[in-house]
């Protein structure tokens, strides 16, 4: 008999026993009987009781005979331990998903952190891709420091991004002139992020980067099969760079940077790449805007973007593999990674998003129109490739973990899989 | 074979032939529908509690399981389990009738829980920052060393939590649930000291020392005033041991006196009334307390609705987003259907004006809908709540007066008039429209009576509530002699009708006592169909006459069901 403080038309009240969980007894003698007589005896007291009250006690009484601890289920502690790994970022191994190099495919990886402060910790983690591409990072993060209005970052590691794609230089390249080179990168630096008001963000970083060029790796030619030092600056040299960054803007971006339906980033890096042998320093700057225009309580955004890329001085050499270019993620996104480089860049998007759901699940049509140009002067609105794109994006509250998009341009479709927001 | 061997046998052999002597003697008497002690006026809590163990329950898995899981969706969709045969929920370690059942003075309601004064002044000890949910506060003792968990408004969001608090803390204490006791405190940074045992847990999960930088922490989330002080809400540590929450579905494996399982209670479902009158859009296990407490020398758990502050139209950090209220975190058919439109399908919520008002967020009564209104995640109890359950809730709302809602809003101590008011006029109508949804849903005639003279009286809830008028063409009652044995019924005389809910019963009804008869009322109104439906009212014959023994509203097990 299972209780109700009544009885009325003809209900069959229903166990509230949870069937097909174990008894985890040790069958004595002692708790065979008292088993027995509990579920046996018990609920004939029961039904034998004259009083409502009685009746019920008898069911408490048969419940108090077989108490056990709560036993979380299977996916209950699946639940757990994903929220541990992805939320609480613990100390420990953890799985990691990322990006080895642009065009790497998709990676498996893991990591290992440990803190040793509040909110410090030193992380070592590596990936490998289908491509080949290996990865591997020792990291130390500390956030929050000066009342919450300053991060820093240091890291060491090194990459082996084997098929990165060249194509040449400028907008008038054809796919059939893809070729690939291989890129080893050794890395050491840090890096500081600043607000020192709401909306205000500036960043610094220094790292030192020993770059080793080798051959490309698949089925296209490699790049010194096709190309010469001409027609790919730097061609055969493994250059050695202390690589300074400024960065100074407003960044209004909400609910986060991670994922944003409102606000907007007006930012300007300054990166200066000092060859230790003096051949090959150079100077860029980006600019960067990014502006999230709600409609009717962010039923709909309106998401534009754009980004500058250049070289500030036309006497400086930029190895290839370090011009700025444009090609996929989210940029020109129906051409592939790299598709194009040259001394300068312009990208200009748009995206018109609805949300399906607030907590997970965005959608955009999108345009895309950049070019790259060898001077400055020539970065005009003039021959502009661009696409246009469906996406869906699937985020949490201030992050975007999985972003896919499909768009088409004047070369093809091309399908984007992303781990972070456009922009 | 040994002799402990012989002795397993012979004990078993020995349990079951009790067994089966018990079960022949209890099988030859039926089982009444009405006991000596019906109707129950205290639900029975009979075992020690006292090896319950503290248990934390996952807000992850608590979110994912409401919202992907579907635990209420078993069927049928039973009768509440909590409520005695006149269809009224008991005491309980649950619940406590209040306003509807007793006489609730506004002076009592706008006091609430509290039994005292608040933190006793003087040096207060901080002993750890808060953990749980997004408001900054801490963990303090007071002069005389009691324990307070102290919440504040955060930065830029002055009055909007711990307004919300003051004013839900006690609508919820006069609707029955257990409450903690919340106090509106003002603190000067100078007045907080560090407790030397203090001790904080690091976004890694460590212990270690607080620090002078940590509550420097709290403070800085937390608005601050011209004057410098932080207006906070301390709430009184309840008394006993405290087991972590409660869930809204099954029962608690370690609770021997926890019986009915939570989905089915009505007290429970009945936060789908509640929560959409006061917007209580957080309706999760993380904002519950179970405490195990000493009861006339026995153990038991105690069950709270600890923190009811996610309420009207603020959260504890910022105004409410727009959605909430009128969608679950996840609807999938709804997520389809704007995915495949582009966003045109414009759900209401996206057009609905607010008054501007930042202590009290986006709160409004006119575009309200009850029977349309979601908290964030539908708990079991939400999707199994029935039409009497959403009745009984109904007619506790609709006990609020207009007198006793504005002292309670007032009671949120608001600097601004402006804030208090605007809440009261927005819960009285968001009341209003609960009375209209709720009572007229279900045939609503109640406070029956059959008095010396056989005359039957009996109220129309709707009515009362100006929310309906008496039925077009009256009520009818049929009358019946009732087997309590056998549930066997036998009509008495001709049904009688009546348009002032008084009617002379047949002349023919039985004298005896522990008589039971049974009458089905229907009030006819082709603008109220579900009138139609009769309420079975039973009176059993006592020493001083006719005693209400049962009500029933709708049939046991239905299959219907609205979220």
């Amino acid at each position: 008999m299972s209780p109700m403080l009544h009885r009325g038309r003809g209900c069959e009240p229903h166990s509230t026993r949870k069937r097909g969980i174990p008894l985890r007894y040790r069958l004595t003698l002692s708790r065979v009987c008292f088993t027995v007589f509990a579920l046996i005896v018990v609920p004939q007291l029961a039904s034998a009781q004259d009083s409502r009250a009685a009746e019920i006690a008898a069911e408490q009484a048969r419940k108090a005979a077989e108490l056990k601890p709560y036993q979380p289920s299977g996916a209950e502690k699946w639940a757990v331990k994903l929220r541990r790994e992805f939320i609480d970022l613990p100390s420990g191994f953890y799985p990691y998903f990322g990006s080895v190099y642009s065009g790497g495919g998709f990676t498996l990886g893991a990591g290992f952190r440990e803190y040793y402060g509040d909110r410090t910790h030193w992380d070592v983690k590596g990936l490998y891709s289908l491509k080949s591409y290996k990865f591997i990072e020792f990291s130390t993060d500390s956030w929050g420091h000066a009342q919450g209005k300053m991060d820093l970052h240091g890291r060491i590691g090194w990459r082996d991004a084997t098929q990165v794609s060249y194509y040449g230089l400028g907008m008038s390249t054809v796919t059939d002139d893809r070729s690939t080179f291989r890129l080893k990168q050794g890395y050491v630096g840090g890096n500081v992020d600043l607000r020192p008001v709401r909306y205000v963000v500036f960043g610094a970083a220094a790292t030192y980067e020993d770059y080793s060029m080798g051959s490309g790796q698949g089925n296209v030619p490699s790049i010194e099969e096709i190309f010469t030092p001409e027609t790919a600056p730097g061609l055969g040299v493994s250059p050695k760079y202390l690589h300074t960054t400024a960065s100074g803007g407003i960044d209004s971006r909400a609910p986060g940077a991670g994922y944003a339906r409102r606000g907007g980033l007006y930012e300007v890096r300054y990166h200066n790449y000092a060859d230790q042998d003096k051949t090959y320093s150079f100077d860029r700057a980006d600019g960067e805007i990014a502006q999230h225009i709600p409609i009717l309580r962010e039923n709909w955004v309106i998401s534009l973007h754009g980004l500058v890329q250049t070289t500030l001085n036309d006497n400086d050499q930029v190895p290839y593999f370090l011009l700025p270019s444009l090609g996929s993620g989210s940029t020109l996104r129906a051409y592939p990674s790299w598709r194009f480089r040259d001394r300068h860049s312009l990208l200009m998007s748009g995206e018109f998003r609805w949300i399906p759901n607030r907590l997970a699940i965005d959608m955009a049509l999108f345009y895309d129109a950049g070019k790259v140009v060898p001077r400055w002067d020539d970065l005009s609105l003039k021959g502009l490739k661009s696409d246009v794109g469906i996406g869906i994006r699937f985020h949490g509250p201030v992050a975007t973990p999985l972003r896919i998009e499909l768009a088409k341009g004047s070369e093809g479709m091309n399908l984007v899989f992303g781990g972070s927001a456009a922009w | 074979m040994t002799i402990k061997t012989l002795r397993f046998i012979v004990s078993t052999l020995l349990a079951l032939t009790a067994a089966f002597a018990l079960q022949t003697a209890g099988s030859r008497g039926a089982t009444p529908k009405f006991y000596s002690d019906d109707p129950l006026q205290r639900e029975p809590e009979t075992q020690d509690a006292s090896k319950v163990q503290e248990w934390e329950i996952d807000l992850f898995w608590d979110l994912a399981e409401n919202l992907f899981g579907n635990p209420g969706a078993k069927t049928p969709l039973v009768k509440s389990r909590d409520v005695n045969s006149i269809d009224e929920v008991p005491n309980s370690s649950w619940f406590t009738n209040r306003i509807g059942t007793e006489t609730l003075s506004i002076t009592d309601a706008v006091r609430g829980p509290l039994t005292g004064d608040g933190p006793a002044p003087g040096a207060w000890s901080v002993i750890r920052p808060k953990e749980a949910g997004f408001a900054p506060g801490f963990t303090m003792n007071d002069a005389k060393g009691e324990t307070w968990f102290v919440s504040f408004d955060a930065n830029g969001f002055p009055e909007a939590a711990t307004g919300a608090i003051l004013a839900a803390n006690k609508i919820f204490w006069a609707l029955g649930y257990w409450q903690v006791e919340n106090y509106l405190v003002h603190i000067q940074p100078k007045d907080l000291a560090i407790a030397d045992t203090a001790v904080v847990k690091t976004p890694a999960g460590k212990r270690r020392k607080m620090r002078q930088s940590d509550l420097e922490d709290v403070l800085r989330r937390s608005n601050k005033s011209a004057d410098g002080s932080y207006r906070a809400i301390a709430a009184k540590a309840v008394p006993g041991r405290t087991l972590g929450g409660f869930r809204y579905r099954s029962t608690r494996p370690d609770d021997p006196n926890d019986v009915i399982p939570h989905e089915d209670r009505r007290v429970l479902r009945a936060l789908k009334v509640f929560g959409a009158w006061t917007n209580l859009v957080d309706m999760k296990a993380g904002n519950t307390l179970d405490a195990l407490i000493t009861d006339n020398g026995k153990s038991l758990v105690r069950h709270y609705l600890q923190d009811v502050g996610s309420t009207f139209g603020t959260g504890a950090n910022a105004p409410r987003e727009y959605d909430e209220g009128w969608e679950y975190l996840w609807e999938g058919g709804t997520a389809m259907k704007r995915l495949v439109t582009l966003g045109f399908a414009v759900p209401p919520w996206q057009t609905v004006n607010y008054t501007k008002q930042p202590a009290i967020g986006r709160f409004e009564g006119v575009e309200f809908d009850p029977t349309e209104w979601k908290p964030r995640v539908p708990t079991a109890a939400f999707v199994r709540a029935r039409a009497d359950d959403n009745f009984w809730a109904a007619r506790r709302v609709m006990a609020f007066s207009d007198e006793m809602i504005r002292a309670i809003a007032s009671a949120g101590q608001y600097h601004d008039e402006a804030a208090a008011k605007l809440l009261a006029d927005v819960l009285i109508q968001r009341r209003d429209k609960i009375g209209k949804a709720y009572l007229n849903a279900i045939n609503p005639v109640v406070n029956f009576a059959l008095d010396g003279s056989d005359t039957l009286t009996f109220q129309n809830a709707a009515v009362e509530a100006h929310v309906a008028n008496e039925p077009a063409s009256g009520y009818t009652i049929r009358w019946f002699s009732f087997d309590n044995a056998t549930g066997n019924t036998t009509p008495i005389g001709s049904p009688t009708a009546t348009n002032d809910r008084r009617a002379k019963a047949p002349a023919s009804l039985p004298s005896a006592t522990g008589a039971i008869v049974k009458l089905q009322i229907v009030g006819t109104d082709p603008a109220h169909a579900p009138w139609a439906a009769p309420v079975d009212v039973y009176f059993r014959r006592g020493a001083s006459g006719w005693a209400l023994v049962g009500v029933e509203r709708m049939p046991d097990s239905v299959n219907e069901r609205k979220p």
